[in-house]
C-alpha cells in the first residue's frame, strides 16, 4: 500500500503542459528522488502535492485521504511538510521561533488560553521548544549555536538547513525537499545526504527534487524522471544510467549530433 | 543587551519598567495643570490606538488605513448606549470594543483577499464610508450635530470632575491593554502572525490557516480601537464624525511609524512623543501639520524602522532582496515565488 498516489496529474500554464498526465507512487519509508532538466515540472509537481497549485486532471491520494483541492495548510495538517527551492525562512524570526512555528499543528494554545497563560500553555511551549532543540541536534553544530539569531543573519546553507528543521518539527509522514543541496559545496551536500537517510530511519518518507547526481544515486531507493512535463522513467537509480530516454533528456539525441 | 524593539516586561527587567510606571503614576502628583493632564490623557488614548494598529500593520504586515473608523465606531457605540439606554461605563466600554471588532472582522473577511496597496485602498474606502454614514444617518447619529451630554464614567467611589481621575483611568486601561497585547503577541498567536508577515506561503506550509489568523489580527486591532473610542466618548463627553476621519487614521499611523512597528514599546513611544511634541509647537498652531510631516519624513529617511521598531518591516526598495540562489531557478513554474512582490 503506497503512502502517496499521484494519478494522471496535469497542469497547464497558458497552453503549455507543465505536467501532462504524470502518475507515480511513493511507498512508506521510501526515499524517492524526482529529477529532470530545468523546466521539467518538478517544482510544479511539488506545488501540486502541497496544495499550492491546482491540478487540471487527476487525483492525489495521501494516507487514505484525497488531497488535491485542499488548501496548503490543510495538506500540511495531513502530514506533508515541504521546503522551498528558493529558501523561504522567516527572516526576522529567530531559529528558535522557526521551530515553534513549524510545530504549529501540534499546539492548541488559542487566544483565551494565551491571555490566561494557563499552566498547560507554558508546559506546551516548553515541550515544543524541547522538541525543536532535539531536532536541531540532527544538524550537529550548524544551527544549535545560532538558536537565538535572526534567520536573515544565517548563511545560505544554514537557511536551507533551517527550512528542513522547520519542516521536520511538524513530524510529517511525508517530507518534500526541493533541491536541499542547492548552493552547497560537496562536503555540505554529503552532510545533507546522510541527514536524509537519518530522517528516513526515523520513519519519515522522503520525496526530493535534486540536481546533484551524487546525492540522488547515494540516497534514493527509486528515481522518477520528468522531462517537459511527462514522466519518462521510474525505477532504481542504477537502471537510469542506461535508460535511453533519460540520457536523451539530459544530453540530447545521439542521432542529432551525427 | 536586548535591543529596544525586543523589550518585553518581565520580572527580570523590572528595573527598567517599574520606574517608568511609577513615574507615570506620579504625574498628577507633580502636575496640577488641567491642560497638561488633558494632554497626558490624550497620549493615553493614542497609546491604545497606535498599539492596536500595530497588531495588523506591524506584527501581521497587513496595511490597514481605516483605524480611525473603528475608533469612531467604538466611540459612537459607547455614546449611544450611554445617552439612549443610560448604560454604565463598565458596560459601554466592552460593548464598544465588541462592536468595533464585529464590524472589523466582517470587513476583514472580504477585503483580506487583497494585499499590500490594494488592502490599503479598500480600508481607506471603508474609512470614508463610515464617515458618510455617521454624517447622514440622522436618526441614529444625529449627523453633523454629533452626540452631546455623554455622562462621565460612573465608577464607585471615583469622581470624574477633574482630569486626575481620567488620567488614572486611562493609565489602568493602558496597562491592561498592553498587558493583554504582550501576552497575545508573545504566545503562539503572535508568533503565527509574525510568521505570516514574514512569509505567508511558508506559514501555510507549516499548517497555519493564514486567512483565519489575518481575520483574528483585524478583530484584535479593531477591538482595542473600539475600547479607545469608548474612553474618548466618556472623556470628551461629545462625539461627532469629524473626530474619526482619515486624517485621524494618519495621526495614529504616523505615531506607529515614528515609534516603530512590530515591537511592544514602539507605538507607546510614538504616541507619547507625537502628542507632546506638537503641543510644544502650539505657538504656530496652523503649522502643526507641518511639524508632524517633517517628523514623519525625517524618520522615514533616517531611521525607517522608527525609534523602537523591528528593523526591516519598512525597507527601502532593493534592500529587501533575498540572496539569489546560486543555482539556476525555474521562475516560470515556481508559483511559490510570485506573490511576495505584492508586499
Amino acid at each position: 500500500m503506497s503512502l502517496l498516489q499521484a494519478r494522471d496529474i496535469s497542469v497547464m500554464f497558458g497552453g503549455l503542459h507543465a505536467l501532462n498526465r504524470v502518475s507515480f507512487d511513493v511507498a512508506p519509508g521510501e526515499i524517492v528522488a524526482l529529477i529532470g532538466p530545468n523546466g521539467a515540472g518538478k517544482t510544479t509537481m511539488f506545488n501540486c502535492l502541497s496544495g499550492f497549485q491546482a491540478i487540471e486532471t487527476g487525483e492525489i491520494h495521501f494516507d487514505g485521504a484525497r488531497l488535491d483541492r485542499l488548501a496548503p495548510h490543510r495538506v500540511a495538517a495531513l502530514g506533508i511538510a515541504r521546503t522551498f527551492q528558493t529558501s523561504r525562512v522567516f527572516k526576522r524570526m529567530t531559529v528558535r521561533e522557526h521551530l515553534l512555528v513549524g510545530r504549529h499543528r501540534h499546539q492548541r494554545t488559542g487566544l483565551l488560553s494565551a491571555l490566561r497563560r494557563a499552566r498547560w500553555v507554558a508546559a506546551e511551549e516548553r515541550d515544543v521548544e524541547a522538541y525543536g532543540l532535539a531536532t536541531l541536534a540532527l544538524f550537529e553544530d550548524r544551527l544549535l549555536p545560532r538558536v537565538d539569531d535572526f534567520a536573515e543573519s544565517l548563511s545560505y546553507a544554514n537557511r536551507r538547513r533551517l527550512e528542513i528543521a522547520r519542516a521536520l518539527v511538524a513530524e510529517p509522514k511525508l517530507l518534500l525537499l526541493d533541491e536541499p543541496t542547492a548552493g552547497m559545496n560537496p562536503h555540505e551536500s554529503a552532510g545533507i545526504a546522510s541527514l536524509i537517510r537519518t530522517i528516513r530511519d526515523q520513519g519519515i518518507t522522503v520525496l526530493l527534487i535534486e540536481h546533484d547526481m551524487k546525492v540522488v544515486m547515494g540516497v534514493s531507493d527509486r528515481v522518477v524522471v520528468l522531462d517537459h512535463g511527462e514522466k519518462i522513467a521510474d525505477g532504481e537509480p542504477a537502471a537510469l544510467r542506461t535508460n535511453e530516454r533519460v540520457i536523451e533528456a539530459y544530453l540530447g539525441r545521439r542521432q542529432a549530433r551525427a | 543587551m536586548t535591543p529596544l524593539y525586543a523589550f518585553v516586561p518581565s520580572a527580570r527587567n523590572r528595573r527598567v519598567w517599574v520606574p517608568v510606571l511609577a513615574g507615570a503614576a506620579a504625574v498628577p502628583l507633580v502636575v496640577r495643570s488641567e491642560y497638561v493632564l488633558n494632554v497626558a490623557v490624550l497620549a493615553g488614548i493614542y497609546i491604545i490606538l497606535a498599539s492596536s494598529l500595530n497588531v495588523t500593520n506591524g506584527y501581521t504586515g497587513l496595511f490597514s488605513f481605516g483605524h480611525a473608523a473603528f475608533y469612531g465606531i467604538g466611540a459612537y457605540t459607547a455614546a449611544l448606549l450611554a445617552t439612549r439606554l443610560a448604560a454604565p461605563f463598565w458596560l459601554t466600554f466592552p460593548a464598544a470594543g465588541l462592536a468595533a471588532a464585529a464590524v472589523g472582522s466582517a470587513i476583514a473577511v472580504p477585503t483580506l483577499r487583497l494585499r499590500g496597496i490594494f488592502l490599503a485602498l479598500v480600508t481607506i474606502g471603508f474609512q470614508e464610508i463610515t464617515f458618510l454614514v455617521t454624517m447622514n444617518w440622522m436618526s441614529l447619529t444625529r449627523g453633523p450635530l454629533g452626540i452631546p451630554r455623554i455622562p462621565p464614567p460612573a465608577l464607585p467611589g471615583i469622581s470624574f470632575r477633574s482630569n486626575v481621575a481620567y488620567y488614572y483611568l486611562i493609565l489602568v486601561l493602558d496597562i491592561a491593554v498592553l498587558f493583554a497585547l504582550t501576552r497575545i503577541m508573545t504566545s503562539r498567536i503572535g508568533r503565527t502572525l509574525i510568521a505570516i508577515r514574514e512569509d505567508e506561503l511558508a506559514a501555510q506550509s507549516c499548517a497555519v490557516p493564514v486567512f483565519r489568523y489575518k481575520v483574528l489580527a483585524f478583530g484584535l486591532a479593531t477591538f482595542f480601537a473600539g475600547l479607545a473610542g469608548a474612553f474618548f466618548a466618556h472623556h470628551a463627553r461629545f462625539v461627532s464624525a469629524d473626530s474619526f476621519r482619515l486624517d485621524e487614521t494618519f495621526v495614529i499611523l504616523t505615531m506607529l511609524i515614528v515609534g516603530g512597528m512590530g515591537s511592544l514599546v514602539g507605538p507607546v513611544i510614538g504616541a507619547v512623543a507625537l502628542v507632546i511634541i506638537p503641543e510644544a509647537f502650539r505657538f504656530f498652531a496652523e503649522y502643526r501639520g507641518v511639524v508632524y510631516g517633517l517628523i514623519l519624513i525625517g524618520v522615514i529617511l533616517f531611521r525607517p524602522h522608527g525609534i523602537a521598531g523591528v528593523p526591516g518591516i519598512i525597507q527601502p526598495r532593493g534592500a529587501a532582496r533575498a540572496p539569489a540562489p546560486p543555482h539556476k531557478p525555474e521562475p516560470a513554474l515556481d508559483v511559490a515565488s510570485t506573490p511576495e512582490s505584492a508586499r
